[in-house]
């Protein structure tokens, strides 16, 4: 048995696309009523009440989303049932009694291949293969554990940047929090999603948390990647080395970000980002 | 109320370099970045209520990195020294050491710069039997009730429990403090109990290898207007714009 489970709709289409490739019975764990597993368990994905569901199928593999609820899900599931670990897996191969899985490691440096004895626990992220459609025997379970929520709020940005295709994404070298309006008006002008380093997101309050590229942020894969005054630190690339093209523009040719782009523009941020709009518009 | 704050020595990920297809982990340790975090907010709790800050450390129990530890106002750490183990290996380990000081809270950084699982705080609250709250920005004590602000990317939110719990705290939570040189030389004096503990790890660590994605590093240098004219023209020609 395989169970499934994220409380993303989108993350759990992946987890099951993974499962469907392993040819075994699946059995899913969802907020929504999703058709893509033999059953599914459907809640309103309290941590405890969801550790309880999937640790009793008595899984040999468990496959968990990516966000973080689900991998705080997923370690302890992997607790209870004393099975191996591997959260945010790129990669994962069955091989005999044994599974063997790829990860990122050491904040984005490394590539770690591990082997896991059964049963397994992993995550992955939200990914291109779909899951196909099958019957599917839904099971209501609420249930309230032992964390009661106060208070729930949304954020701020609706942007997913885990699917933009184009990213403008500034860090400290942007100079100030009214110079991003520069980066927002780049932004617009080519379609794209503002996003930012943890410095400017998390610490100084530039832009929304959310809006957080990077190893505690989030991971993004655009066709194109536009770093502002992005020193790149290993922590932020973790975040974006999959990107397709990577431009940085930095006033300091020897920052980390110049080894891991395809262009790097020698300027100030701010003058590039009206150069680029003035060009773009005129 | 006592604290249980664990930390992890780890390599400086910034001076890993990759040399002839190699990457180079013989370099300086240090303690893992949120771990700081958690040692900070270990201790504003044990100064605010009394009581005792407790660190446990698994893993490479390097004396130097663990005075560190003790020189931002933790009383004393536990070194538990091991060969590779897994996550769930350290987190046997620390559950036992957990269990026998019984304390109101334990603590955590969200995750570790080096295997970054995010995994060991929910995994020391399985085994211990109690409630755990990940990612928590801001945490409020009112006697045997924990209030905390967690930050689940776009949502944050208000959760309360009752301890003994487990809360792992991410890097906004505080700025870990630099002690001074009375808190480094005064550190010397604070007890280090060493142990050893084995475990066969269910996840195996079989290669790590560079993870590289090979970049152009077209360099684009000169006046802003002309730098911005190439560069539109080479994404035009990509596709990319």
């Amino acid at each position: 048995m395989i169970v499934v489970f994220s409380e993303d709709g989108e993350n759990f289409k992946s987890a099951a696309a993974l499962a469907q490739s392993l040819g075994e019975e699946i059995a899913g764990v969802a907020k929504q009523e999703l058709k893509f597993t033999n059953k599914l368990y459907v809640t309103d994905f309290d941590e405890d009440v969801v550790v309880d569901i999937v640790s009793k199928e008595s899984p040999t593999l468990v496959i968990g989303g990516d966000t973080k609820r689900d991998k705080t899900v997923a370690a302890r599931v992997a607790a209870r049932l004393r099975a191996a670990y591997a959260p945010s897996v790129v990669d994962l191969k069955s091989q005999g009694d044994r599974f063997v899985v790829k990860r990122i490691g050491y904040s984005g440096v490394a590539l770690a291949t591990l082997t896991l004895s059964k049963p397994a626990v992993i995550t992955v992220g939200k990914g291109d293969s779909s899951p196909k459609e099958m019957q599917t025997q839904v099971i209501r379970q609420e249930g309230k554990g032992r964390v009661r929520v106060v208070e729930r709020r949304e954020g701020k940005g609706t942007v997913d940047l885990g699917s933009a295709k184009i990213i403008v994404s500034v860090g400290r070298g942007m100079g100030s929090k009214e110079n991003v309006k520069y980066a927002q008006e780049l932004a617009d002008a080519i379609g794209a999603a503002l996003a930012g380093s943890r410095p400017v997101t998390a610490e100084m309050g530039w832009l929304p948390e959310d809006r957080q590229v990077g190893l505690s942020g989030t991971k993004v894969k655009p066709k194109l990647y536009l770093a502002l005054g992005i020193s790149g630190q290993p922590q932020h690339l973790a975040g974006m080395k999959d990107s397709g093209l990577v431009v940085a523009v930095n006033k300091d040719k020897n920052a980390p970000i110049a080894e891991n782009c395809d262009y790097l523009v020698v300027a100030d941020t701010v003058e590039f980002c009206q150069e680029m709009v003035k060009r773009l518009k005129g | 109320m006592n604290v249980v704050v664990g930390f992890k020595v780890v390599p400086d990920e910034t001076l890993i370099k990759v040399s002839s297809g190699k990457l180079d982990m013989n370099v300086a340790v240090k303690i893992s970045t949120y771990d700081k975090n958690a040692i900070e907010e270990a201790v504003r709790i044990k100064e605010s209520t009394g009581g005792k800050a407790i660190g446990v450390t698994v893993g490479n129990t390097d004396r130097k990195t663990i005075r560190e530890a003790l020189s931002m106002g933790v009383d004393e750490v536990v070194a538990i020294s091991t060969q590779y183990t897994d996550v769930l290996g350290t987190a046997t380990a620390i559950a036992e050491e957990v269990r026998s000081m019984n304390p109101d809270l334990v603590l955590f950084g969200e995750t570790t710069t080096d295997g970054s699982t995010s995994g060991l705080g929910p995994m020391v609250a399985e085994f211990w039997g109690v409630p755990v709250i990940t990612f928590a920005k801001s945490i409020k004590l009112d006697g045997k009730v924990i209030r905390a602000e967690r930050s689940l990317t776009p949502v944050v939110e208000i959760v309360e429990t009752e301890l003994p719990t487990v809360v792992t705290v991410t890097g906004e939570i505080n700025s870990p403090r630099i002690p001074t040189l009375r808190q480094i030389m005064e550190s010397s004096k604070k007890p280090v109990r060493t142990k050893e503990f084995k475990s066969s790890p269910m996840a195996s660590l079989d290669s790590v290898e560079p993870y590289l994605v090979q970049r152009k590093r077209i360099v684009l240098e000169g006046k802003t207007e002309e730098v911005v004219q190439k560069l539109i023209e080479a994404l035009r020609k990509e596709g990319a714009l």
